[in-house]
């Protein structure tokens, strides 16, 4: 399949990341020819029994349920790009509609 | 001056003056914080297994003494709050944290050229790459500047370096090592591996850092791993070595120096078999699915409010924030794994790629599941198809970098061990030969990559 420059920017999109104009042709080329690539999968016969292969797979090891304390030798604010009255500081998330 | 003490000075006179020659192992490094280390367990002693051994660390490995920056710039000048569980049990046994050693940002690369502050070059050839993403600390060690360093694998980023720089490189078990502090790239492939000029150096650092850890669910519940005694021969020792790693197109000087390896295991009393592991094609397509589809997940996290700089674009809400500042922040081959991974998972593609992947993943881990299971201990292969590469020969064709990985990523997406061991030279270059073992089996992988270590070395003492 051929990947196209729209396509790239609405993954962009999706991934939260600006690319920038200039670089969207070279980007899509690189990406198209990733895509390419890993796209011989799909000739490829990988049938239906992984699911009893995984059930045989021994289980996840798990560790008590208990409080502990966290693991900071820091504080917070020490590494909060802003942090005030207890709280981290962040970019209003959309523009109020009485504003 | 104490044993110790004097010990941290030469290390530090080494890595400075390495780096004066334009190595750019180094991302962080203070040789006051090494040199009160060294004071400091002198004046409290400890009877532990690395007592004074000079360890650098690879940058995406939480430190307290320095930053943390993954080599990235969305990650510049971070400090964690927190060290890792390996580090913290490093110090334990009474090594001495030297550095932070450079790496593809966030561990993504096969050249250490992705890093966002420079790239290493290689020890030997300035003009060639170390490998990576672990070059920092594989180019630090084989230059002297460290005994052992640390690194992290989620497709051969240990070990690739390692065949590349001439030195030994281990990927423990998915489980054996403690991924807590480790900066997630793909969870289900991550796992702290080490460097050492030996087999036994970088196998004590295993042992050290090894075991269970509350802090990591994935930790397996199996006590720490001790060194194991290290046989005069391999008799009893039955090594596969698959036909799918030896292709008609390997490096005619890869293939001399692995036929010599086997010939010398051989000597040694081991039991060759030709094996097969028919499904070794797909794993280069299957990595490049799954490995970025975990990393568009993980670093999402990335997003200037928690971590690292924030680059705001002067107007507009916080979405319009976070595309800038992962915009700026991220480099170009993270942004194209982002990518890869965000349109791999997106709907419409998810069963076509992800879940076909993991289909994929299933059959390679069977196939050596099938291969340990029919009698043989271990295989050998080559670790890489090629020596080291001239910097910048695969930075435009990020396929043709990925197929740098093509013996190594197996081992990830399998959940197994394995181990680069040099093997000898081709064209003057280093090559490395892979031992893999099932999981948990790295004591058996250790007795078999001292022997042959040593049948090397002899051999080439005797040239």
């Amino acid at each position: 399949m051929t990947l196209s420059r729209k396509d790239v920017e609405r993954i962009a999109e999706l991934a939260a990341l600006h690319v920038d104009e200039q670089q969207l042709p070279q980007l899509t080329q690189q990406i198209a020819r990733i895509i390419d690539y890993v796209s011989q999968l799909d000739a490829a016969d990988v049938g239906s029994d992984a699911a009893t292969w995984l059930a045989t797979s021994p289980p996840q090891p798990l560790r008590p349920d208990e409080v502990r304390p966290a693991d900071l030798t820091r504080d917070l604010k020490s590494f909060a790009p802003a942090f005030r009255e207890g709280v981290f500081v962040v970019p209003r998330l959309t523009a109020m509609e009485d504003e | 001056m104490t044993a110790l003490a004097e010990r941290a000075r030469v290390a530090a006179d080494r890595i400075e003056a390495a780096e004066r020659r334009g190595l750019h192992a180094v991302l962080a490094f203070d040789r006051n914080v090494l040199l009160e280390q060294a004071t400091k367990l002198d004046a409290a002693p400890t009877d532990g297994a690395l007592t004074g051994l000079v360890i650098g660390v690879k940058d995406n490995i939480a430190t307290l003494e320095y930053p943390t920056t993954c080599g990235s710039r969305i990650l510049e000048g971070y400090r964690s709050p927190y060290e890792a569980t390996a580090i913290k049990r490093l110090k334990r046994a009474g090594a001495l944290i030297a550095c932070k050693t450079n790496l593809d940002e966030f561990a993504m690369g096969s050249s250490t050229e992705h890093s966002a502050f420079g790239r290493t070059q290689h020890p030997e050839q300035p003009d060639l790459v170390p490998g990576g993403s672990s070059g920092g600390s594989a180019a630090l060690v084989a230059s002297g500047g460290a005994d052992a360093a640390l690194g992290s694998e989620t497709g051969g980023s240990v070990r690739q370096p390692a065949s590349f720089c001439g030195i030994v490189g281990i990927k423990p078990t998915y489980g054996r090592v403690s991924r807590y502090g480790l900066v997630a790239f793909g969870s289900s492939l991550d796992q702290i591996g080490m460097f050492g000029r030996d087999v036994r150096t970088a196998g004590r650092v295993l042992c050290a850092i090894s075991g269970r850890d509350p802090n990591d669910a994935t930790s397996a519940d199996r006590p720490p791993l001790e060194f194991p005694e290290i046989p005069n021969d391999l008799l009893g020792f039955t090594i596969g070595v698959p036909k799918e790693y030896f292709p008609d197109d390997l490096d005619a000087g890869v293939r001399a120096a692995c036929d010599r390896a086997i010939a010398h295991l051989r000597k040694a009393g081991a039991k060759i078999k030709q094996v097969s592991l028919p499904h070794t094609g797909l794993a280069i397509p299957t990595y490049y699915i799954l490995a970025p589809a975990e990393a568009s997940s993980n670093l999402a996290r990335y997003d200037g409010v928690r971590y690292g700089p924030r680059y705001a674009p002067g107007e507009g809400d916080v979405q319009a924030m976070y595309r800038a500042t992962r915009g700026v922040g991220f480099g170009p081959e993270v942004r194209r794994r982002i990518i890869v991974g965000t349109y791999v998972l997106s709907a419409g593609y998810y069963d076509a790629y992800y879940r076909k992947a993991l289909r994929a993943r299933w059959l390679i881990a069977r196939d050596f599941d099938s291969v340990f299971a029919g009698g043989v201990d271990l295989l050998f292969t080559p670790s890489t198809p090629t020596t080291a590469f001239r910097a910048g020969d695969k930075l435009e064709d990020p396929v043709a970098m990925y197929l740098a990985d093509v013996f190594s990523c197996p081992a990830n997406l399998a959940w197994v061990t394995a181990l680069s061991v040099p093997v000898g030279r081709s064209d003057g270059l280093p090559v490395g030969g892979q031992f893999i073992a099932p999981q948990f089996g790295e004591a058996r992988m250790l007795q078999a990559a001292s022997v042959l270590e040593a049948l090397v070395d002899r051999a080439a003492e005797a040239r």
